[in-house]
């Protein structure tokens, strides 16, 4: 019974973390996460902005990172702590970063142990492109 | 009392950075030039436009002027490691002490990665019939993260032509910003120029 359980957590964190690169920066995600690269946020007054975006809204997990947020201005992505109980639209992690002036390029999401990919195409609307990774992706 | 809370506010005095700011954000900027002191508060109703209230002192001529403000950004350029803006600027308002009402527009564009900026700023007063010009180009020494002092070097050209004269001014200009603070000082002996700026 003890090795099961040994065995049972080892299987589900292999499944709730994961790595995925942003402009090849590697960055650990783990379950409740989400990885947005944002275009245009070279500045912390930009950053600051996107920051305060987020802690308006209700999917936040601010006991993660600073707030629930963490930035990185010179990969340009921000990563995201997600309260365990919502299942996050991605249309609503998008809207922030646009209502602060900037837009997003790829957006990773890891939670119920799936981690999905985004992007955004042409015309400006995300897309899934990949389900179901649990190895490391590239951008 | 006026000239007294300009000489307070000139410690920190500020610059037009980012005229337009997040959804709902606030701004709250004071610049000193050689022409005026001005200071603005404004709400980012959309990410693209912002209104508020400016209070600008004319230093040459000592006329004040109570103003609605509307930023408009009418283009933005994300793109990965840089950015670029096109803002409409407009004012309009009363001289405090005649009532005589006074406006301004402006046209401003920028662009700017982790290193580098350029901007270009062009301003009508109706009040002097002044047209004036400020163009910056700066550098970053170094790059740091979200939450360290950002430090540029910007070498800021202005010109100004009113009264059938064009008067020119070169200011070295230091920018320390820090998440949602800005401080701006230069000076090139004879004038000063100073901004302070907040986003909340």
């Amino acid at each position: 019974m003890k090795n099961f359980l040994v065995f049972f957590l080892l299987f589900s964190l292999s499944f709730s973390q994961s790595k995925v690169s942003i402009q090849d920066k590697e960055i650990e995600i783990n379950e409740n996460e989400a990885v947005v690269e944002v275009l245009g946020m070279v500045c912390s007054m930009c950053a600051f902005g996107i920051g305060e975006g987020f802690a308006k809204t209700d999917f936040i997990d601010k006991s993660k990172f600073t707030d629930g947020v963490s930035v990185d201005i010179d990969a340009q992505y921000v990563q995201l702590g997600l309260l365990e109980s919502t299942n996050i639209n991605p249309e609503k992690i998008v809207q922030v970063i646009e209502d602060a002036g900037y837009d997003v390029n790829l957006l990773f999401i890891l939670q119920n142990e799936k981690l999905t990919k985004f992007s955004t195409d042409k015309l400006g609307i995300l897309q899934p492109i990949a389900f179901n990774l649990t190895s490391d992706i590239d951008s | 009392m006026l000239r007294k809370l300009f000489a307070l506010i000139i410690l920190f005095s500020a610059i037009s950075a980012h005229p337009v700011i997040f959804k709902n954000g606030k701004v709250f900027w004071i610049t000193q030039n050689p022409s005026f002191n001005d200071i603005r508060f404004g709400i980012s109703k959309t990410s693209n436009w912002l209104i508020g209230g400016r209070f600008l002192e004319d230093r040459k001529s000592n006329e004040t002027f109570a103003l609605v403000n509307n930023n408009y950004l009418a283009k933005r350029w994300n793109n990965r490691n840089s950015q670029a803006n096109l803002y409409l600027l407009s004012s309009v308002g009363l001289n405090t002490k005649n009532s005589k009402s006074m406006g301004t527009v402006g046209i401003h564009g920028d662009w700017e990665d982790r290193k580098f900026m350029v901007m270009q700023m062009l301003e009508y007063y109706s009040h002097n019939s002044a047209v004036v010009s400020n163009t910056r180009f700066a550098y970053s020494p170094y790059t740091v993260d979200y939450s360290k002092t950002s430090t540029w070097l910007i070498a800021h050209y202005r010109i100004e032509y009113s009264d059938s004269k064009y008067s020119y001014m070169f200011f070295p200009v230091v920018r320390l910003f820090k998440k949602n603070y800005l401080v701006e000082i230069g000076s090139n002996g004879d004038n000063t120029f100073l901004s302070f700026m907040t986003h909340f």
